[in-house]
């Protein structure tokens, strides 16, 4: 062999060998980036979803896109894993020669994450659902909208309107936070709901008359009711008889942690004139905090450990769900485990609660003691646990101390007044049993259920003008100006119709509570503060404030 | 005024080291066989200089590093996340590293294929092989002080492998472990095999192996298509030796843009409790990994360290083929099947997860 062949076969073999080194090196460093989170992880399809991908790929990219972004793709848990189904379940069909369901429920998520599940199934948020039964839903169904479907009154240039669905707002508004009671399409056009296909333990109907009414297409596929889905909402009624949506934090189909980490994912439903968590949030030394260091927050890391992972700022999941040094890094998906008050009713409750998780409302201490299983105190030192990371104890407890002693004024000075006022007009029947026929009622709501809930949520997470000008300021207002003239005013005109004895009684009450020292100023005037005032004014800016 | 002072400086140094320029000159320019004017030929120094550049960078990344379990990870993670330009210098060690490795690689097959390892160069030919298992342990311990989770597994596979080595596996594995498994001590180990040890023997090696070279002459190739009348040789200095520093400074273009493109990142830190789901020794240990999965365990080690035993004593096997056969060119084909299995087996190992 002469020396120019070796030569050949040197060069060939170099190159091949320094091709193949090209070529494992650049998965090799594929495979590190994706490691260190650099780029997407290359992931194998799951055999059982192999035809799913191929085929939704074409009809809907980014759902596939997606996915490929997710855990569930790096660690092999596919379309079918989820969205299988048994033949017996409501919602089944079959999908080219697959058994699945459209809507998965946190039943089906509980499969892999059953410890999860069950947190979150004993959690406030998946009886999110429970509103359907509640003023709020009054105002959407019948206030805002009508329990019935009813006639346009004239026509919508270019488009055809049949008919009005009375509904629309409650299946576009409060059930899209709160949670729809999922339904199928019945034969008649009606809806089959859980509450007809009284499911099993194991989530399958049991009542097969309401099996046999669910309308279904030419391919065997039942139709969701399309007010009642799509809905992802928190405490969304399944037909399976689960309650919940795991994807209303957890959002399909990436389902991803560095999201339900970040305040803007909570702030879909938190916010708004009655509970502006995330407003208040964003005001907050927190919400500044995050916003200048968000890059500092690892929200891609797997482990998510506060103290650990990341210090730089809280976001809502680090106060009320994620692991911390102090708990072991323990995730509750109970966002309750850590709140003291619950500032959701008119008069906020202390959190103790009992075996169901529910509020216990009895005053009797020794009733209370029995009922109990888990404290407000022991919730409020699971949170304090959280604080601690960043703040001393003396901190933590003259923060909670401020806390405490803003929900207690509201309590004391506005809310419990409030209350008793409305209820004595309504039992001495000075108001309709009907609620948002008669302005005071209106008055009411916004005092307890939008203004007070502002200054008592702007003071459980540190938002000054929340707390003042967006909430006790506005209470005060609607108290003094609004709810007590209305009050008046409906006792002076039931007075003028002859019923005197009832106007009395309930005159009484108002008189009795503004008689009280903190309301002083009201009746009284207080003259000598505003001769203090006026003269520092004058001091200090030369004029008296007065014309 | 100025040439006076040159030449006073010079006398005084010249009264103290009596070292002539012209002896200098005469050392270092030996008469280098011509086919070394082709590049190519030259690379037999590169992995020399690349081995300059890992002492240098090495050196640097020592300053930061801390050799123990608690401390390792978070000292890499500082030199890649905030040491100034630790980033670019552990980019260098890395992609340095790799370069080196297959420099060794380009530099053996030159030789093998060219038959330079025959007579009487077979001793020449297996202080290479030691270069190369030096080369290839210093990898291998670099990789695992990093004490990511791949190093810390890969370092757990490297000692059951030598555990499985008949007799001896178990004082092997006990000696490179300091102990029966993986422990505080072990990291210590590799860092001083990495940092001083290999380095030194690689240093003493390279020194056997340029001294041998210097004794026996560059093996001289000719080329059919050479003119008759073309010089036989040319000086090292400066010709040779601008070949050799126009291929380092290429190196020195490929290296940088390689470590500022593709800078060295972090995996997850070491966790004896968790095995991850995937197991990948640096790419120049593909081949065993691959092989070692092909066969059930003392089988594949057994296998492999006869492969190397082979390697190792080709030149005398090769000479006992050439005198009692009439196979003179088997070496050639032996040689294209060992590397294209080696490639083969590499690429394998590399597109497969497990």
């Amino acid at each position: 062999m002469t020396l120019n062949q070796k030569r050949i076969i040197i060069a060939a073999l170099a190159f091949l060998f320094l091709l193949s080194l090209i070529f494992v090196q650049w998965l090799e460093v594929t495979r590190r980036q994706a490691e260190a989170g650099l780029r997407p992880p290359p992931i194998a399809v799951p055999a059982s979803s192999v035809a799913c991908v191929d085929c939704h790929s074409e009809t809907n990219p980014g759902i596939v896109a997606h996915w490929r972004g997710s855990e569930h793709a790096r660690t092999g848990v596919g379309c079918v894993e989820c969205h299988r189904a048994e033949q017996a379940d409501a919602d089944a069909f079959s999908h080219y020669g697959v058994t699945i369901a459209t809507v998965v429920t946190p039943r089906d998520c509980a499969h892999c994450h059953g410890d999860v599940a069950a947190e979150f199934e004993k959690s406030h948020h998946a009886q999110g659902g429970n509103i359907l039964a509640s003023l709020d839903n009054f105002l959407a169904e019948t206030v805002e909208g009508a329990r019935l479907n009813f006639d346009p009154h004239s026509p919508t240039p270019g488009k055809t309107v049949t008919t009005v669905n009375g509904f629309a707002s409650a299946f576009s508004g409060c059930q899209q936070c709160h949670g729809s009671k999922v339904a199928l399409v019945a034969t008649d056009g009606g809806m089959i709901t859980v509450d007809d296909l009284e499911p099993d333990a194991a989530g399958q109907p049991t009542n097969q008359d309401a099996v046999a009414r669910i309308a279904k297409d030419g391919n065997g596929k039942p139709r969701y009711h399309p007010g009642t889905w799509p809905n992802t909402g928190i405490g969304r009624l399944n037909l399976d008889g689960s309650r919940g949506s795991c994807s209303a934090c957890h959002s399909r189909h990436d389902f991803s942690p560095r999201r339900a980490r970040q305040p803007e994912n909570c702030g879909k439903c938190h916010l708004g004139p009655d509970h502006p968590q995330k407003e208040i949030y964003e005001e907050s030394k927190h919400g500044v905090a995050y916003r200048d260091l968000r890059e500092q927050m690892n929200l891609d890391a797997d482990s998510w450990v506060l103290g650990e992972d990341y210090s730089a700022a809280p976001t809502c999941a680090t106060c009320h769900m994620s692991g911390h040094t102090r708990n072991g890094g323990k995730i509750t998906h109970d966002p309750g485990e850590r709140i003291s008050w619950t500032n959701r009713p008119p008069v906020s409750l202390v959190m103790d609660t009992d075996l169901a998780g529910k509020v216990v409302k009895v005053a009797d201490p020794e009733e209370r003691r029995k009922l109990v299983v888990d404290s407000a105190e022991q919730k409020r030192t699971r949170m304090k646990d959280v604080c601690s990371h960043c703040h001393t104890p003396d901190y933590v407890n003259a923060f909670y101390q401020q806390y405490d002693d803003l929900v207690i004024l509201y309590n004391e000075k506005f809310a419990k007044p409030g209350q008793a006022i409305v209820a004595a007009l309504r039992q001495n029947q000075l108001l309709t049993p009907t609620e948002f026929d008669e302005e005071i009622e209106w008055t009411w709501f916004y005092l307890w259920h939008h203004e007070g809930r502002r200054a008592r949520h702007g003071a459980s997470m540190m938002a000054p003008d929340y707390t003042h000008w967006h909430g006790m300021f506005e209470v005060a207002e609607r108290f003094y100006m609004e709810l007590i003239p209305q009050a008046r005013e409906v006792i002076s005109e039931a007075r003028a119709h002859g019923r005197g004895a009832a106007a009395a009684r309930a005159e009484q009450v108002i008189e009795a509570i503004l008689a009280r020292p903190e309301h002083a100023w009201f009746e009284e005037g207080a003259t000598e503060q505003m001769k203090k005032i006026r003269a520092a004014m004058e001091e200090r800016y030369g004029q008296g404030g007065g014309p | 005024m100025a040439r006076i002072g040159a030449r006073s400086i010079g006398d005084w140094f010249s009264e103290r080291l009596p070292i002539s320029g012209e002896a200098l000159r005469e050392l270092t320019n030996e008469p280098v066989p011509y086919h070394l004017k082709r590049w190519w030929f030259a690379l037999g120094g590169t992995p020399a200089y690349l081995f300059v550049v890992q002492i240098a960078t090495g050196i640097l990344l020592a300053v930061y590093y801390q050799p123990t379990p608690d401390a390792a990870y978070e000292s890499v993670r500082y030199i890649t996340e905030e040491a100034s330009y630790g980033w670019f210098l552990r980019g260098l060690h890395k992609w340095g590293a790799t370069f080196m490795i297959a420099a060794v690689i380009l530099h053996q097959m030159r030789v093998y294929f060219t038959g330079a390892y025959r007579k009487p160069r077979e001793i020449n030919w297996m202080v290479g092989m030691c270069l190369l298992l030096s080369t290839l342990m210093l990898g291998f311990t670099g990789y695992c002080l990093v004490f990511e989770q791949l190093s810390y597994w890969g370092a757990a596979v490297g000692a059951n492998i030598a555990g499985s080595v008949p007799l001896v596996g178990d004082f092997i594995r006990d000696l490179m472990l300091g102990g029966e498994g993986y422990n505080p001590r072990t990291l210590p180990r590799f860092y001083v095999l990495h940092a001083a040890v290999l380095p030194a023997l690689l240093t003493l090696l390279i020194a056997i192996h340029i001294a041998i070279i210097r004794i026996q002459g560059v093996t001289e190739l000719h080329f059919e298509d050479e003119p008759e009348d073309k010089p036989k040789y040319f000086n090292f200095f400066p010709d040779h030796l601008l070949s050799e520093l126009a291929i380092g400074l290429v190196l020195m273009i490929l290296l940088t843009t390689l470590a500022t493109i593709l800078p060295p990142t972090m995996g997850p830190k070491a966790d004896p409790l968790t095995t991850p789901e995937i197991i990948k020794p640096e790419w120049f240990f593909y081949v065993v990994f691959r092989w070692l999965k092909l066969f059930s365990g003392t089988v594949a080690v057994v296998s492999s360290g006869f492969i190397v035993f082979i390697m190792f004593i080709w030149p005398f096997i090769d000479d006992w083929i050439r005198r009692k056969t009439r196979f003179t060119e088997a070496s050639v084909w032996i040689g294209i099947f060992g590397a294209l299995t080696i490639i083969a087996l590499t690429v394998w190992e590399a597109v497969v997860a497990h």
